[in-house]
């Protein structure tokens, strides 16, 4: 933008360049068209009351104008904006249709008022009365005059009769002293040859002394003239005398009466004046008050549109702001200063647009933080939406599912079926709760065995998303596998080697008796032989034990009745050992349970055969069965000296014995069992002493 | 009833007419006269003491046959009247283009009317070698407004002759 155009739009901002053009425009076309009937010759008051109407009509047309420039202007602007939709259009339109109809139609109505009272009053006031009143003092003027000529005239008629019989000058003096005396005139006067031979003025009446002589010319005739002379106006009749001299008479009206006269004709000529001029008179009284209404209609247009905008900028503003924060297209604030109500609204609005931006900074940095957890930790997480079609991951779940755009950005679901992934699309897309379980996957051909939890966010019944939380088990599991099979590897030299040792010395033995040939080779021999034997048996009863728990059979469940089979399995140990008591308590109710009854039978078995073990003299071991929730839980139960908090993790462990002597694969076989059902074991503390197997093997769901 | 006031207006309105017409080498002696009532409200004002004017607009041309007639001079004689209502008598004033031509008083508004409306004959210069011309003559008596300000001049109309030659 160039510099002129920002001065042109600071400047017209500002109205006062405007305000100057229009001023100087008015006093331009008045000075030209002064000029112009300058030119032409017009009086100085004529000029002036064109002028000044010239002026009025300029100053009313042109507000006309700007007045139906603005409404035009301002009514197509609202128009276009209510038709582009533009916030608070229509408010507008309101608030300066109100106005017109508040203020303009008022202000016209009453312009329209006052132009017809005023034309009205211009009309009475030239009408006929007072017309007849200015004409009556006009008359009243002249017939004071008229009477005074016909006065002045009656005695010089008088005068003249009089005097023209009478012979000799000095006579006539003589008579015409005696006349003047006689009829009080206030001038007599004899003319000869048009000099004054006589003049005989009042002496009260000091202005008639000093009359000038009347013209030859008028002297021919008989004939009357008002003059005005020292301040007063003076009535002079002439005749004349058979012999060609004239008599004069003359009469000065009263100064009072005169007075008086003038300024009844002064008034009356300024009324005709004032008649000629009455257009002008009412235009300008039309147009003046054309102009006070204009200024009344635009002050308030100009007054509505001021406040539309001050009342609508900054709701206008408030309401542009909050769209834009309610789009979340940015946190600003209204820049408007708090003044009003409007005020008070727009700082309640920045203090909500402040706090929001701080909890959006405080979002953003937990958003960051949370970021850099995972992306640090070595679990993967999946994030989904609620439609659950779209999934995003952390570096890890990105890399354990060998898909790296889950990192990027969010990604169809569907797009996860390949690689091996497509159970777990199944899982996520078919929960409807949180789910456990664990899966594998060979991404790139390398398999990857992960535990997996599915969990809803919020509300479970309308979740606002879904977490997948991943668990690469495979380093795991291997370095587990390798461990096992080093136990295994110790364990199994650790139970070969304890009957190899007798085995040997027994061998040994028999060679060297034998070598001797000693008398008790024989006794030696059979005593060798069984021992060896009975440790041969023990490693193929060991390696029986290991057969059987590596190749369980498979389960073959169906439904059994847990508390009778406790029962049977109680009932077989009756009188196993005297003074023990042996007892089932069967709070089942009669319900069954899926599983496989001879390899439970099985894990009654072992838990009871060391609980009898472990049962001193006098003991009592108790099998019940009872329900809790939908699950069953078993207990077998003994009096004898309990274990170690530490065993109790242990004695589960394969090879793991604390009697000293069996292979230790007992309790191995009956959590292998149990697990394989679906259930959990655990041994614990029995008040007052002893020990309590408790199983827990889940029912059957509703 | 428009047809009837066009009509009463045109018979009220007075008649101009060129009562003479000298010419001579380099000059022009016009004198006009108006027949008929001049304009009441016009004789009312001049009876009731205001001074009016009736203003005779003098316009000569050359006539050209193929341009437009070209303006030679303009001429204005206005006559002015005063009523004294003290002594009855009527001031007088003719000024021709600005300056006085005479002046004189007249004992009633007959004379007054007689002699505003047969004014004085005027002396016009011309060139003195030209081709026909013409005399546009009009009087105005009073100004009215249009739409309450365009000025709109009371009188006759333009009345065209056509000046003869000089002897």
């Amino acid at each position: 933008m160039s510099d002129w155009r920002r001065r042109w739009q600071r400047y017209r901002r500002q109205n006062r360049v405007l305000i100057a053009l229009y001023v100087f425009l008015l006093v331009a076309v008045g000075a030209g068209y002064a000029l112009l009937n300058r030119l032409r010759g017009l009086p100085p008051e004529e000029l002036a009351n064109r002028l000044l109407v010239f002026m009025l009509w300029w100053f009313d047309l042109t507000l006309i104008v700007i007045l139906l420039f603005i409404l035009l202007r301002n009514f197509v602007k609202l128009a276009l904006e209510r038709r582009y939709g533009i916030l608070g259009s229509r408010f507008r339109t309101k608030l300066l249709l109100s106005f017109l109809v508040v203020i303009v139609g008022p202000t016209g109505l009453l312009f329209l008022l006052s132009a017809a009272l005023l034309s009205s009053a211009a009309t009475l006031w030239f009408s006929a009365p007072v017309g007849g009143m200015v004409r009556a003092g006009a008359a009243l003027a002249e017939t004071a005059r008229s009477e005074a000529e016909h006065r002045v005239q009656r005695t010089a008629q008088t005068v003249a009769s009089r005097l023209a019989p009478v012979p000799g000058r000095s006579a006539r003096l003589v008579e015409l002293e005696r006349l003047h005396a006689l009829l009080g005139s206030q001038l007599t006067g004899w003319w000869q040859d048009g000099i004054p031979i006589v003049e005989l003025v009042d002496p009260r009446q000091s202005s008639l002394q000093r009359l000038p002589p009347l013209s030859s010319d008028a002297l021919t005739s008989n004939g009357v003239r008002g003059e005005h002379f020292g301040g007063t106006v003076v009535v002079r009749a002439w005749r004349r005398l058979p012999d060609g001299s004239v008599v004069v008479t003359g009469e000065a009206l009263p100064p009072a009466l005169v007075e008086a006269q003038g300024r009844l004709a002064a008034g009356g000529a300024a009324y005709e004046r004032l008649k000629l001029e009455r257009p002008a008179i009412t235009a300008t009284v039309v147009l003046g008050f054309g102009g006070l209404a204009l200024i009344v209609a635009f002050g308030a247009i100009w007054l509505g549109l001021y406040l539309s905008r001050r009342f609508t900028d900054p709701l206008l503003a408030l309401a542009a702001t909050t769209q834009r924060v309610a789009g979340g297209q940015s946190l600003e604030e209204v820049p408007l200063p708090a003044e009003d109500e409007v005020g008070l609204l727009v700082d309640s609005f920045n203090s909500m647009v402040r706090r929001l931006r701080a909890r959006e900074e405080e979002l953003r940095s937990a958003v960051h933080r949370l970021d850099t957890v995972l992306g640090a930790v070595r679990t993967g997480v999946l994030t989904l939406d609620s439609t659950r079609e779209f999934v995003t991951g952390n570096p890890a779940a990105a890399a354990m599912l060998g898909v790296p755009a889950l990192v990027l950005k969010p990604m169809p679901l569907m797009e996860l079926q390949g690689s091996g992934l497509q159970r777990l699309v199944e899982t996520i897309r078919d929960a409807t709760g949180p789910v456990r379980g664990s899966l594998t996957i060979f991404p790139g051909g390398i398999v990857h065995h992960l535990e997996m939890a599915l969990v809803p966010l919020g509300a479970p019944a309308q979740p606002e998303g879904w977490v997948v939380a991943l668990e690469d088990l495979t380093q795991l599991l291997r370095a587990q596998r390798q461990a096992a099979w080093s136990e295994v590897a110790r364990q199994i030299a650790h139970q070969i080697k304890n009957p190899l040792t007798p085995i040997r010395l027994a061998a040994e033995r028999m060679i060297r008796h034998g070598a001797r040939g000693s008398p008790e080779l024989e006794k030696v021999v059979r005593e060798g032989g069984r021992a060896i034997v009975e440790h041969v048996s023990a490693m193929q009863e060991m390696v029986d034990s290991f057969a059987r728990y590596a190749k369980l059979p498979p389960l073959a469940r169906r439904s059994v009745a847990i508390g009778e089979l406790l029962r049977q399995v109680a009932t077989l140990y009756q009188g196993v050992r005297a003074g023990l008591v042996i007892e089932a308590t069967d709070e089942s109710g009669g319900r069954e349970l899926l599983l496989d009854p001879e390899q439970f039978r099985q894990v009654l078995t072992n838990l009871l055969d060391n609980a009898i073990e472990a049962s001193p003299k006098g003991g009592r071991v108790t099998v019940g069965v009872r329900w809790q929730d939908q699950d069953a839980l078993i207990t077998v139960t003994d009096e004898g000296t309990g274990l170690d908090v530490e065993d109790t993790e242990v004695l589960f462990q394969p090879f793991y014995s604390t009697k000293g002597r069996g292979s230790g694969m007992g309790l191995a076989m009956v959590q292998r069992i149990v697990a394989d059902h679906g259930g959990t074991i655990r041994l614990e503390p029995n008040q007052p002493r002893g020990v309590r197997a408790v199983i827990r093997l889940p029912g059957e769901r509703a | 009833m428009i047809v009837a006031v066009i009509l009463l207006a045109a018979a009220v309105a007075p008649d101009l007419r060129v009562t003479k017409l000298a010419p001579a080498p380099g000059r022009l002696v016009a004198q006009v006269t108006l027949r008929g009532e001049a304009p009441a409200e016009w004789t009312e004002a001049l009876s009731g003491g205001a001074k009016v004017s009736v203003t005779y607009r003098f316009r000569l041309y050359r006539s050209r046959s193929w341009l437009w007639d070209q303006r030679m001079g303009a001429h204005e004689l206005v006559v002015k009247a005063e009523r004294d209502p003290l002594t009855g008598t009527f001031a007088l004033t003719a000024e021709y283009d600005g300056e006085i031509l005479a002046s004189g008083q007249a004992g009633s508004l007959e004379e007054t009317l007689r002699r505003m409306l047969s004014p004085l004959p005027v002396d016009m210069s011309v060139p003195l070698k030209h081709e026909p011309l013409l005399l546009f003559v009009r009087a105005e008596f009073m100004t009215r407004y249009t739409l309450l300000v365009i000025p709109r001049a009371v009188g006759t109309g333009w009345v065209q002759i056509t000046v003869p030659e000089a002897p």
